[in-house]
């Protein structure tokens, strides 16, 4: 296998020039510039007439190509009482067409040698195939194909409701950290739709109609609400014409602006006490943390390194370790367009209460309330998200995720990069203040799971 | 007679400041002694943990200093020392590993501090229904075999391991013989070798790969092993027996029989359970090897009404794949997937570096992965149907189910047709 590189192509402004020579309006593509996404690839921006950007990386160390398809809907765009909609949409999406019977697209995608799947989250849902590089055209028809031509009826939006609500038993109803996230969530937020778990209540999931996923699909699945993005052992200009042919015919919508109501600003904290079949006691944390393109976002995330990344963090250290109280420590910052969580999950050990973990925890939260963190604590958290950054590149897969994610999230999609650069600017005292901005008790929500009686050893220790 | 230099595996690519590397051992958990199962996986980790006599403490935050991960896993054949670091760290990495190696300090204390998180994870398995089902699983196909046995310990094994006993393991592990070398990523093969050689040079000579365990023989009847836990909205359901491996004639055409049944999205077992009833989330079947035959099993988890009929469906389709067989038009889409979809199993350093390893480690037929496309496109119809009946018992089946056994029990035991045992576990059983 080869190193990538990029094979000599036309220019982007003579290679649209050829495309578009007797196009019409909406097939048109254009050339809207371009980013560096490391030191040996670049991200090529074009845009068709009909508003569907297309993202596009060339990259010849495999003979693979993969398709992503970014819809800029998530569960954020839903109501009370239509919750998990979208979620439930990109499983539809997996259905029949108006040329495809039910089932033939994946049959055919696997004949192809592809890999499929999709995800939904808060702020997106996207959709991606991998496949070996001469397979990218056909793949192109069949994604175009569903973006506007999905059929739905009723058996399949009944079935596919069965097997989401299968999907929640299994992540959330039986799943002691998925049930309890979903809590921390719904008691952080009193207004905003991040308030909901994506994947709905269950009640919503069994009340959805045809006439619902149809209402969605006509609303949100439109060119001009998409990205493509096509990493891989691609010739431009060929890609370019193809996607011209599939989605050229394709007309803009109107896309309404959800119907979003501010947060209002926590001012005392909130505590729900929860009892679960588990065997020990767990603790659930959620501080109010900045959307990702908040500038205090990056620090955060190195705030969050420092005190969660790795074995030599300080809370890991201090619970697992030292104390011996938890069996697991984990903390993440929400990365999402309107401010988040920065979320704590502790696993206690038996014996251990939860307010016990709690007393635990926030000692080192006073710690970093009231010292700087060292240089050396500084480095190691550097480290280990260039580390991180650099793994998810690993594959064309890994580089389409980053790519998609920063672009319906920020708009930027080679915000990876930007952000590794900026970490060289992050100063120890800096963080301190930020820790006191964001890391008060009063902005944070706590969930406490207490093992059900006589099915779990707990008790008292130490 | 030993060899002169160490076995290094490489796979370069310079695209990303990137490198893998790791030291695989051919031998694992299944030599823990009787009684001192989880031996391997403690002492590793105690390696880990204690390299260069350092603390675990100091150890941590240099790794962390690197921009690097390091982790040590046990199996049933063998242990992996293994990582990702940034290009510019390599050599710290590397010293860090032969330290690991050559000077492991296995401090007392730590061993008991690290028995006492291992019995913190055997608690926290409680939690996870998979785990579980799983757990019970491989234990009743492969009662009495070691691969029925625990690789992670139980809290009576964990007690009675000492300092001498994880010595004892070390000293057979990590001999020069023994040791398989891997690197991917930006690293050139002088680099590697004198990387590995550093490390080689500082351990014990000899060591040798022991045996294989037996294979494992089906016995049994149809068993029905019933993991209670209270108030389950959702089973945890596996079905299976004694599958295959790459050493059998067959392999490559059970490989594509079952991809029919159960290796895909659109495989009859999501068709039927997920497509069709909506009646779990997933529906797959799966075929496994190690050094010897792994298990055949089917995985689903529909919601506790359903559990009976989704198991009685299951049973009737896996009888019906080998009275009947998979069809022409079948065959050849599935030989069409499992050529096309080879692009995927090694358009990376790292995915190239694990096929070469899996290799090597599991005895399997020399370019095993290499020739997959020719030996797949090579089976015919009436080989993989042949393989289907000659592999796969319906007579000596497994089945575990994990879910409310008040609520559902009666109705899971009378779905299963010709049942010899049925056995009711409480899910907290060790």
């Amino acid at each position: 296998m080869s190193s990538p590189s990029a094979t000599k192509n036309a220019p982007p402004s003579l290679l649209t020039q050829r495309l578009n020579k007797g196009a019409s309006k909406d097939r048109q593509v254009h050339h809207l510039g371009g980013y560096a996404f490391g030191p040996l690839l670049r991200i090529e921006r074009y845009a068709m007439g009909n508003g569907l950007s297309i993202l596009l990386v060339e990259d010849h160390a495999a003979l693979t190509v993969v398709y992503h398809t970014w819809f800029r809907v998530g569960s954020r765009h839903e109501s009370p009482g239509k919750t998990g909609i979208a979620h439930l949409f990109e499983h539809l999406m997996f259905n029949e067409t108006e040329h495809l019977a039910a089932g033939e697209f994946d049959r055919e995608l696997e004949e192809l040698g592809a890999e499929s799947n999709a995800s939904t989250w808060l702020d997106w849902t996207h959709y991606d195939i991998a496949v070996p590089s001469s397979a990218f055209e056909r793949v192109a028809e069949l994604e175009s194909e569903r973006m506007q031509h999905l059929v739905l009826r009723e058996p399949q939006v009944e079935s596919e409701k069965e097997v989401v609500a299968n999907e929640r038993r299994y992540r959330v109803e039986d799943d002691v950290e998925g049930s309890v996230g979903e809590q921390l969530w719904a008691t952080a937020f009193e207004r905003h739709p991040y308030r909901w778990p994506t994947i709905g209540w269950m009640a919503d999931i069994q009340g959805f109609t045809v006439e619902d996923c149809q209402k969605f699909y006509r609303t949100y699945y439109a060119p001009n609400n998409a990205t493509l993005v096509l990493v891989g052992d691609l010739d431009p200009e060929r890609a370019l014409a193809k996607l011209q042919e599939c989605y050229g015919g394709y007309r803009a919508a109107a896309i309404p602006e959800p119907p979003l109501e501010a947060e209002p600003e926590q001012t005392a904290e909130r505590v729900r006490a929860l009892t679960k079949l588990t065997p020990t006691w767990k603790l659930n944390l959620g501080y109010r943390s900045p959307a990702l393109g908040h500038p205090d976002h990056l620090p955060l995330s190195v705030l969050t390194e420092v005190l969660f990344g790795g074995r030599s963090s300080r809370l890991v250290k201090a619970l697992v370790r030292d104390r011996e109280m938890a069996g697991d420590v984990r903390g993440s910052l929400s990365p999402l367009r309107d401010p988040g969580l920065l979320e704590i999950f502790v696993s206690g050990r038996e014996g251990f209460r939860a307010d016990q973990l709690q007393s635990a925890v926030d000692v080192e939260i006073d710690r970093v309330l009231a010292e700087p963190i060292s240089l050396d604590e500084l480095e190691r958290a550097k480290a280990r998200i260039e580390l991180g950054l650099l793994q998810g590149l690993q594959t064309n897969e890994g580089k389409a995720s980053t790519i998609g994610f920063y672009e319906v999230v920020l708009g930027n999609p080679a915000a990876g990069f930007d952000r590794l650069q900026a970490l060289s600017e992050i100063r120890p005292q800096p963080l301190r203040d930020l820790a006191v901005r964001y890391l008060g008790r009063n902005s944070r929500t706590v969930i406490r799971v207490e093992p059900q009686p006589g099915l779990a050893p707990a008790g008292d220790a130490e | 007679m030993s060899a002169s230099s160490p076995s290094v595996l490489l796979e370069r690519d310079a695209s990303l400041p990137l490198i893998h590397a790791g030291i695989s051992t051919r031998s694992g958990a299944d030599e823990d002694p009787q009684g001192l199962e989880g031996l391997t996986r403690i002492a590793g980790r105690l390696m880990r943990r204690t390299a260069g006599g350092k603390s675990p403490d100091e150890i941590d935050a240099r790794v962390d200093r690197m921009g690097a991960s390091l982790g040590l896993d046990a199996g049933h054949g063998g242990v992996a020392l293994s990582g990702v670091v940034l290009e510019r760290s390599f050599a710290d990495f590397m010293s860090l590993l032969e330290e690991t190696l050559a000077e492991p300090g296995l401090a007392m204390d730590e061993l008991e501090r690290l028995k006492r998180e291992t019995s913190a994870e055997l608690v926290e398995i409680l939690d996870s229904d998979q785990q579980l089902a799983q757990r019970w699983f491989l234990r009743s196909v492969f009662e009495g075999h070691p691969y029925g046995r625990t690789v992670i310990g139980s809290e009576g094994s964990l007690a009675a391991i000492s300092v001498e006993d994880v010595r004892r393991c070390l000293a057979r592990e990590f001999r020069r013989d023994s040791l398989v070398f891997a690197f991917a990523g930006a690293v050139d093969a002088e680099r590697a070798h004198r990387a590995a050689s550093a490390i080689w040079q500082r351990l014990p000579d000899g060591g040798s790969v022991p045996p294989p365990p037996p294979e494992p023989v089906a016995a049994g009847g149809r068993r029905l092993v019933f993991v209670d836990k209270p108030e389950r909205t959702q089973t945890q359901i596996l079905i299976g027996g004694i599958g295959s491996h790459p050493r059998d004639a067959d392999h490559f055409a059970l490989l594509l029989a079952n991809t029919v049944f159960g290796g895909t999205f659109t495989a009859r077992l999501t068709q039927e359970v997920r497509a069709k009833r909506g009646w779990s989330y997933g529906a797959y079947s799966s075929l496994g090897y190690d050094r010897q035959r792994q298990a055949f099993s089917m995985w689903t988890f529909p919601k506790a009404e359903d559990a009976a009929r989704c198991i009685e469906l299951e049973l009737e389709m896996l009888q019906q794949w080998w009275e009947s067989g998979i069809t022409e038009e079948e065959f050849v889409w599935a030989q069409r997937y499992l050529v096309q979809s080879q692009a995927f199993a090694h358009d990376t350093a790292t995915k190239r570096i694990g096929l070469r390893l899996d290799e090597m480690l599991n005895d399997l037929p020399a370019g095993y992965h290499d020739a997959f496309v020719e030996r797949i496109q090579a089976v015919t119809l009436e080989q993989a149907n042949a393989a289907v009946r000659n592999r796969i018992s319906l007579e000596h089946l497994v089945v575990v189910v994990l879910g409310t056994h008040a609520a559902i029990g009666g109705e899971v035991k009378k779905a299963i047709p010709s049942l010899a045992s049925e056995r009711i576990v409480p899910f907290d059983t060790e």
